[in-house]
């Protein structure tokens, strides 16, 4: 081969926090590489299926006239929390969220990357695929100077390289920007079936107007058999997406299969009637990286920066993750351009990104919620107990037995009590508060 | 030395399933592929061009517009230039009219700069005809050598080449003058991980478009529909063949056993010889 292969920019990976940094860095004129190594944009790529619009908005104004493959709008949301043979559903509609384009969308990957991964090569970014970048090169000062595949004459040069490797982090490792494998008490799996229902049918059972109405649940207690952990139940264009996730370690301590959970979801005997008749077409799973804002790896170094899942950019609380890797990169992308402009890719300069991370939600949601993982697996009763006793009392308080009512709330206080002493509730409410508050 | 090869894009069959009350593919959420005989016939065409020290290699196919993705990996893989030929007029094409048409094209590929060579796979795995590359080998009246598995020589300057080809009983020697059209079996070259530069080159790459205008005007009686007499009768899944009886030995003795399946094996020979002692008598 002649001469080597070089650009501006190299991004590895073309899920959203690499395409977000590709499309930013071609619109401000570098040349730039996407390197990605499934079959398409988004092959490896899996999600319960929330899609927030800001962060898309931010990186590419005009996002709706160049018609997104979104699902539905997300006009409906809330929780479900099941006992074993009830729930109790708390939903919030309203006609404000009736709007276009909506503030989230349900979105299926395999159709929303692609077509974003379009646009970045459509601002000139060129996007491989197929491609697996098997190590960083770096010069004789240990500075990233480049990628090396797993193709003939497959090394290309960049001074700069932006990791958007996703969960699996064997490139940011090798950068020396995170010590080490995850943890699998920091790492959720959580597995996934799309269902196909026909439209009106869907419509019907979600009591949807129309194909301009969606709904996104989550779902908590015996979905994961009160585990930390939650399910969701989302409603595409015509099929449901629903899934569970939990810890890696939760899986692995319980000795559970995830589809077994999954398969138990599904038979729930409220969510059954939702799903029967439906076929499934897809089915699959994914690591979640849930290490949280005090684990996060380095986000840069010389000649690097990395972004989305490969940095444990996930709200698990939220469940966001593609709103935050979008934003980190288009961040990690105007860092690429300024260092461009100084002439300087050093760790010091490329430090910026971060600063200007921390101006935003990405990582300051991330630090409010610093303890919600260790907090979720220290309190397996907010799960578990909690979902079990709202149902008990739910059940007391609708059924009439011809008791009085004051009896009745003897009861329900002795279930509390005999469940969870009074103490304990208010310990855990102190717990949770300051989880959520950071 | 200037190859041409003829590829297809189609469904990968490995994932097809047939819906049970038309007979026909479900086609839809299927990804496309090169069809896999046509990757190793473009790899072997690409490594005779490196044998011969240079040359061109030009990929043709004829199909939706869709289809300039198959040639794109065509290119990855070291062809030198596309042509995609599309267009509405072609639809519905059988293996006649798509003879013509990519027949035609290569005359006039030929016109533009002399081919040595022509290469297609066996057959399409969506079809499984193997009809197609014969067919143009016909019409343009030049030397066919179906299930090629090696090129021995390949002589420009001759304008001979020796090439192995697979039968029943084992190889086949032939020796051919140029140019000449194989269809290749899946030995004829492995297909190589195309280097990063090609991917990048392919990625830039625009395959030409012919449509059945221009620049080449094709007859309009020979393409599409029009030149096709193919009709499919009928396309069904057969019923799957149900299981044999199951005689033990332990329970009614060696022998009984024995003269059991003699008896089906004499039955099913006899209904299979009636019409042939029927044309005796």
């Amino acid at each position: 081969m002649t001469g080597r292969l070089t650009f501006d920019a190299i991004v590895v990976g073309a899920g959203p926090a690499g395409v977000a940094a590709a499309l930013t860095m071609a619109r401000g004129g570098l040349n730039v590489i996407i390197i990605e190594r499934g079959r398409f944009a988004g092959a490896k790529n899996l999600f319960g299926g929330v899609f927030y619009t800001h962060a898309l908005a931010d990186v590419l104004p005009d996002y709706w006239e160049r018609k997104p493959p979104f699902e539905r709008p997300v006009t409906e949301q809330g929780y479900w929390m099941l006992s074993p043979d009830s729930a109790i559903r708390v939903m919030h509609k309203s006609e404000r969220y009736l709007k276009e384009p909506a503030d989230a969308y349900t979105v299926l990957r395999a159709r929303f990357d692609p077509w974003f991964a379009e646009q970045a090569a459509a601002a000139g970014a060129l996007l491989i695929t197929r491609t697996t970048v098997t190590r960083l090169l770096k010069d004789e000062r240990g500075r990233v100077i480049g990628v090396d595949t797993d193709r003939p004459d497959g090394q290309v040069y960049a001074p700069v390289v932006i990791i958007a490797e996703g969960v699996n982090n064997l490139l940011t490792q090798q950068a020396g920007l995170i010590a080490s494998d995850l943890p699998p008490k920091y790492v959720a799996l959580a597995v996934k079936e799309y269902i196909n229902l026909p439209a009106k049918e869907l419509q019907t059972r979600f009591g949807l107007s129309g194909p301009r109405e969606g709904v996104a649940i989550d779902v908590f207690g015996d979905v994961t058999l009160g585990l930390p952990g939650t399910g969701f139940i989302y409603t595409d264009q015509s099929g449901i997406s629903i899934g569970v996730g939990m810890l890696l370690d939760e899986f692995v301590t319980h000795r559970l299969r995830p589809y077994e959970v999954l398969e138990r979801f599904k038979n729930h005997p409220v969510v059954r009637p939702y799903l029967e008749g439906g076929e499934v077409r897809e089915y699959g799973a994914h690591l979640i990286p849930e290490m949280g804002y005090d684990r996060m790896p380095k986000l840069a170094g010389d000649g690097v920066m990395v972004a989305g899942d490969a940095a444990g950019m996930v709200d698990a609380l939220h469940r966001e993750g593609t709103n935050l890797a979008i934003t980190a990169g288009k961040m990690a992308g105007e860092t690429a351009l300024a260092a461009h402009q100084a002439g300087d890719f050093s760790a010091a300069f490329l430090s910026r990104y971060r600063r200007k991370l921390e101006g935003t939600f990405v990582l300051q949601d991330m630090k409010q919620y610093r303890r919600m993982t260790d907090f979720l697996e220290s309190s397996p009763q907010f799960m578990g107990t909690y979902v079990n006793l709202l149902n008990e009392a739910a059940l007391r308080y609708f059924t009439a037995h011809g008791i009085p009512k004051r009896t009745m709330e003897h009861e329900i206080l002795k279930m509390v009590r005999e469940r969870r002493s009074f103490t304990g509730v208010a310990w855990d409410m102190l717990k949770l508060m300051r989880a959520m508050r950071g | 030395m200037h190859a041409v090869v003829a590829i297809k894009q189609v469904p990968d069959t490995s994932n097809v399933r047939i819906d049970p009350e038309t007979g026909t593919l479900i086609r839809e959420g299927v990804p496309a592929i090169v069809n896999p005989y046509d990757i190793h016939a473009v790899e072997a065409a690409v490594q005779l061009k490196e044998r011969v020290g240079g040359g061109q290699v030009t990929v043709i196919t004829m199909g939706p517009p869709k289809a300039a993705e198959a040639l794109l990996e065509c290119v990855e893989q070291g062809a030198d230039r596309a042509i995609l030929i599309s267009d509405r007029k072609f639809g519905g094409a059988d293996t006649l009219a798509t003879s013509y048409v990519l027949a035609r094209a290569i005359e006039v590929i030929n016109a533009e700069q002399p081919v040595d060579i022509i290469f297609f796979g066996k057959q399409a795995i969506d079809g499984d005809t193997a009809q197609v590359g014969p067919g143009v080998a016909t019409r343009l009246n030049i030397p066919l050598i179906t299930y090629a598995v090696a090129i021995e020589e390949f002589d420009l300057a001759a304008r001979r080449a020796v090439v192995h080809r697979r039968v029943e009983q084992g190889i086949e020697v032939l020796e051919t003058t140029l140019p000449v059209l194989l269809t290749v079996e899946k030995e004829i070259a492995p297909v190589r991980h195309a280097p990063l530069p090609r991917l990048i080159a392919a990625a830039r790459y625009q395959p030409e478009v012919w449509t059945a205008t221009s620049p080449v005007p094709f007859d309009p009686q020979q393409i599409g529909l029009k030149g096709s007499p193919t009709v499919v009768g009928k396309a069904y899944t057969p019923a799957p063949r149900s299981g044999g009886d199951v005689l033990s030995v332990a329970e009614l003795g060696l022998d009984a056993v024995v003269a059991r399946a003699m008896a089906v094996i004499e039955q099913a020979h006899v209904r299979n010889l009636q019409p042939v002692t029927g044309v005796v008598s």
